[in-house]
């Protein structure tokens, strides 16, 4: 059993704590007083995972065993998440892979001969062959690539079918294959509450006119947070639509969760808490500090997108949605959360060179904003850390840094819109439909490895209840005249953040730090 | 002291490195020499280059006993230790009477040694392979270098069609064969990519037959924007050569060209695997689960 998470207040023993700076790493002495919240140790993982994989499909939760769901002549259709999770991509083997190969086999063994397999990446980026490959394992790409094995295409009206409305007037479309099936199996790896549930049908195989329904500022504002699915309009509105997509085709779940085992050996140090810190770590993290320091940032990149986590698989539940996500979601917290008492003038986080839409690719501005204000500050339960008006410190070099392969439209919508206003419901009104509905942005979704025309938009959005919510947004150690576009304020060290910060907060503020990733769900009393 | 007190040691070492790299990224941010640009942009300074040389030299004796001597000590070790070719229809082109175009997918600098080490020796000590001007001649040293062990000469991607025909069509009456790429790039996924008409152009406008060539596993060993190669396995498949059709026209060649390309990827069925996929599934089975 791993410690749980803790708040450490900072007195004069206490070492600095490292700050994750993009693809680099920056040690900081935090204000005596302050607080530094750290997330849980992994948990110890399953042993044997195979094995709990061929029980959960055997005793399902409210459903019937997977085998008897089988039979010859069905149409069968397995969805599984996209590259997006887990963060880091997981060392070899993948739980979806375990658990795809037991369906399949499962599958030849009740004769089943029309099955397809479909990336369920909703508005994300095409995945490259070999991306398709580490998630699924060599040998279901070895069989089923390209003609079985395929990833969905939002885009494609051929391939999408609408399937009507829920009571709030939501428009639900699904994948065709999916909707015509006899039984859709959904593999899902669930890292954060976000994921999961009746959100993994309701975008992972919709079309933008399906995910807009939830996916705009106004619902994104109303969800505190989203990653607590009870008190997420987001996932109130995915439940909602995931109801009717599971009246027109069954659905069997099964959910996977891992522990926060998040960086492999070479970067231990950054799984640990400084206190933890041995000669080694502390050598380790000078070596990385200078090389990061000194390498050019595609070097860096190289370095930090091959890196594999070794998560373990701490669960594994099948069955009907509800009753498996609720499990699913008991796992997640065991892993992740962390009591903390009160919220904070000051918040700082540092943001790392990783986030879900950016895995082969650098974080560009805007992604740093949406890893930043929506998924790091969302990580909370009850209520945001950080108190209403506080300051919101980040630390990232923010480089004007995109690519264009996979986010082209990224660059349209930093150069364009954002110089025009940073009011998400504002840009929502003017831009919404102009990027969703580009057809050169549709071509590259479609044909070339690009993130949905509108999802820049969505990236931004997911930073609005953050904006919203904190007074002031300063990031550390970014480019000027990018954080300025942002709409943030810039400063060139921690000192000059609290400096500054203080004309917000006033003199003595109160701070903390969430020492993120690996990951936590800061449960605020 | 301990290593965190900020008063000395590691510490302060560690800034005293840190305010002079701060300085060199000063300066390197101040020319903005890192500045990034999309992909699909021309490199800079990606203008056609002068055609100042043809690279005679390369192909001239004793530069090509010594590139002999090179390619068999060197580069062709160093290809079978890091890929392990295995070559498919060599049969098809041990006997060639005339210069022929060898067409090949193109997702690697791995590409170009594959090639010549699947050609028989003969065909391979007369054969040059077109480089990309805007690539490998950018810097003269480079280029010259790569000629040396590679018999390469400049083909322009960004010139004319009659600037590309001229060169190239001089080579193959001399009697050299020509390695050519059509995609123009290599494939940023190892997919083959849609093939360039210059290809049927020059083979109509010389009347030179042309032998498609698929490269499999390349992309493993060296996908685009990795330095250095990884060991892995590759396969080359070599197909008849071909020859225009009466009123074809250089497109059309083109697109048969790249058919014949594609075909030759496509796995023929194997007798252990073939039927359903069931059947393939199950002949995959690995022997021991570690979990039984």
């Amino acid at each position: 059993m791993g410690r749980p998470g803790a708040v450490i207040e900072v007195d004069r023993n206490t070492p600095p704590v490292m700050f994750h700076f993009g693809e680099g790493v920056r040690l900081e002495k935090l204000p005596l007083g302050s607080r530094i919240v750290y997330p849980p140790d992994p948990l110890e993982p399953i042993a044997h995972p195979e094995r709990a994989v061929k029980r959960a499909l055997a005793k399902p939760l409210e459903d019937d065993p997977l085998k008897s769901l089988l039979r010859r002549g069905m149409k069968l259709t397995i969805a599984f998440d996209d590259l997006s999770l887990p963060l880091p991509p997981m060392a070899a083997p993948d739980v979806r892979q375990l658990v795809m190969e037991q369906v399949i086999d499962m599958a030849a063994e009740a004769g089943v001969e029309d099955i397809h397999l479909i990336a369920a990446l909703g508005l994300h980026r095409r995945m490259t062959a070999d991306e398709v490959r580490h998630i699924v394992g060599d040998r279901i790409f070895a069989t089923f690539w390209p003609d079985r094995l395929y990833q969905h295409d939002g885009e494609d009206p051929e391939a999408n079918v609408y399937i009507g409305k829920t009571s709030q007037g939501e428009e639900v479309t699904l994948h065709k294959r999916a909707a015509e099936s006899d039984l859709v199996i959904y593999v899902n790896l669930t890292l954060v509450p976000m994921d999961g549930g009746h959100k993994s049908m309701a975008t992972g195989l919709a079309s933008f006119r399906s995910i807009r329904a939830h996916h705009n500022a106004k619902t994104l504002l109303a969800s505190r947070s989203y990653m607590n699915p009870p008190d997420s309009a987001l996932h109130h509105s995915c439940a909602r639509q995931g109801q009717l997509i599971e009246d027109t085709v069954r659905v069997f779940h099964i959910e996977t969760t891992v522990n926060n085992h998040a960086f492999p050996a070479i970067a231990n140090f950054m799984q640990k808490r400084e206190t933890d810190w041995t000669p080694q770590d502390q050598a380790m993290f000078l070596a990385m500090k200078q090389m990061t320091d000194i390498a050019p940032p595609a070097f860096k990149r190289n370095v930090f997108h091959a890196m594999r986590a070794p998560y373990g698989m701490t669960a594994v539940n099948a069955g009907q949605v509800d009753a498996v996500h609720e499990k699913t979601l008991e796992a997640v917290r065991n892993q992740i959360a962390v009591t903390v008492e009160g919220q904070t003038d000051i918040v700082t986080l540092g943001v790392p060179y990783l986030g879900p839409y950016n895995v082969n690719a650098p974080m560009n501005p805007i992604l740093v904003a949406c890893m930043g204000l929506g998924y790091l500050f969302n990580f909370y339960r009850g209520k945001p850390v950080l108190r209403k008006g506080g300051v919101l410190v980040l630390t990232h070099p923010c480089r004007y840094e995109f690519d264009s392969v996979q986010h082209p439209s990224y660059i349209d919508y930093f150069d364009e819109v954002l110089a025009d206003t940073t009011d998400p419901i504002e840009i929502e009104k003017k831009y919404e439909l102009r990027f969703a509905e580009d057809p050169w942005f549709r071509q590259l979704y479609r044909k070339s490895h690009a993130y949905h025309g509108i999802h820049p938009h969505y990236a931004w959005i997911w930073a609005a209840h953050a904006m919203d919510h904190a007074g002031d947004i300063i990031i550390v150690g970014g480019e000027r005249d990018v954080v300025h576009r942002l709409g943030f304020k810039c400063a060139t060290t921690l000192e000059d953040a609290f400096e500054m910060a203080e004309q917000t907060v006033g003199r003595h503020p109160s701070v903390t730090h969430l020492r993120m990733p690996p990951i936590m769900l800061c449960d605020v009393e | 002291m301990p290593w965190y007190s900020g008063d000395g040691g590691l510490l302060k070492l560690t800034g005293a490195v840190g305010s002079v790299v701060t300085d060199v990224s000063r300066v390197r941010r101040g020319w903005r020499w890192s500045s990034p640009r999309p992909h699909t942009w021309p490199e800079r300074g990606a203008v056609v280059p002068a055609p100042a040389t043809d690279l005679g030299w390369a192909r001239v004796e004793p530069v090509r006993t010594i590139r002999f001597l090179l390619q068999r000590g060197l580069l062709m070790p160093f290809t079978e230790v890091m890929a392990h070719p295995k070559v498919e229809g060599r049969e098809l082109i041990n006997e060639l009477e005339r210069p022929v175009i060898f067409a090949a997918n193109h997702s690697s600098h791995a590409d170009t040694s594959l090639v010549l080490h699947a050609l028989p020796d003969r065909a391979r000590e007369r054969t040059v392979v077109a480089a990309a001007a805007d690539y490998w001649f950018k810097r003269p040293l480079l280029g010259n270098v790569v000629s040396l062990f590679l018999n390469t000469f400049p083909f322009s991607r960004t010139g004319g069609a009659q600037g590309q025909l001229h060169s190239s069509s001089m080579l193959l009456k001399s009697g050299w064969n020509l390695v050519l790429f059509p995609e123009g790039s290599r494939s940023p996924d190892g997919r083959i990519q849609e093939f360039k008409p210059g290809v049927g152009h020059l083979a109509n406008e010389t009347g030179t037959p042309v032998v498609p060539l698929h490269i499999r596993g390349a992309h493993r060993i060296m996908p685009k924007g990795q330095k250095l190669p990884l060991p892995g396995a590759a396969r080359v498949r070599i197909g008849k050569p071909m020859t225009r059709e009466p009123k074809e026209g250089s497109r059309e060649f083109t697109a048969r060209i790249e058919k014949a390309v594609r075909a030759l990827s496509e796995d023929a069925p194997q007798p252990d695997l073939q039927g359903s996929w069931i059947e393939r599934w199950n002949a995959s089975k690995p022997r021991d689960l570690p979990y039984d």
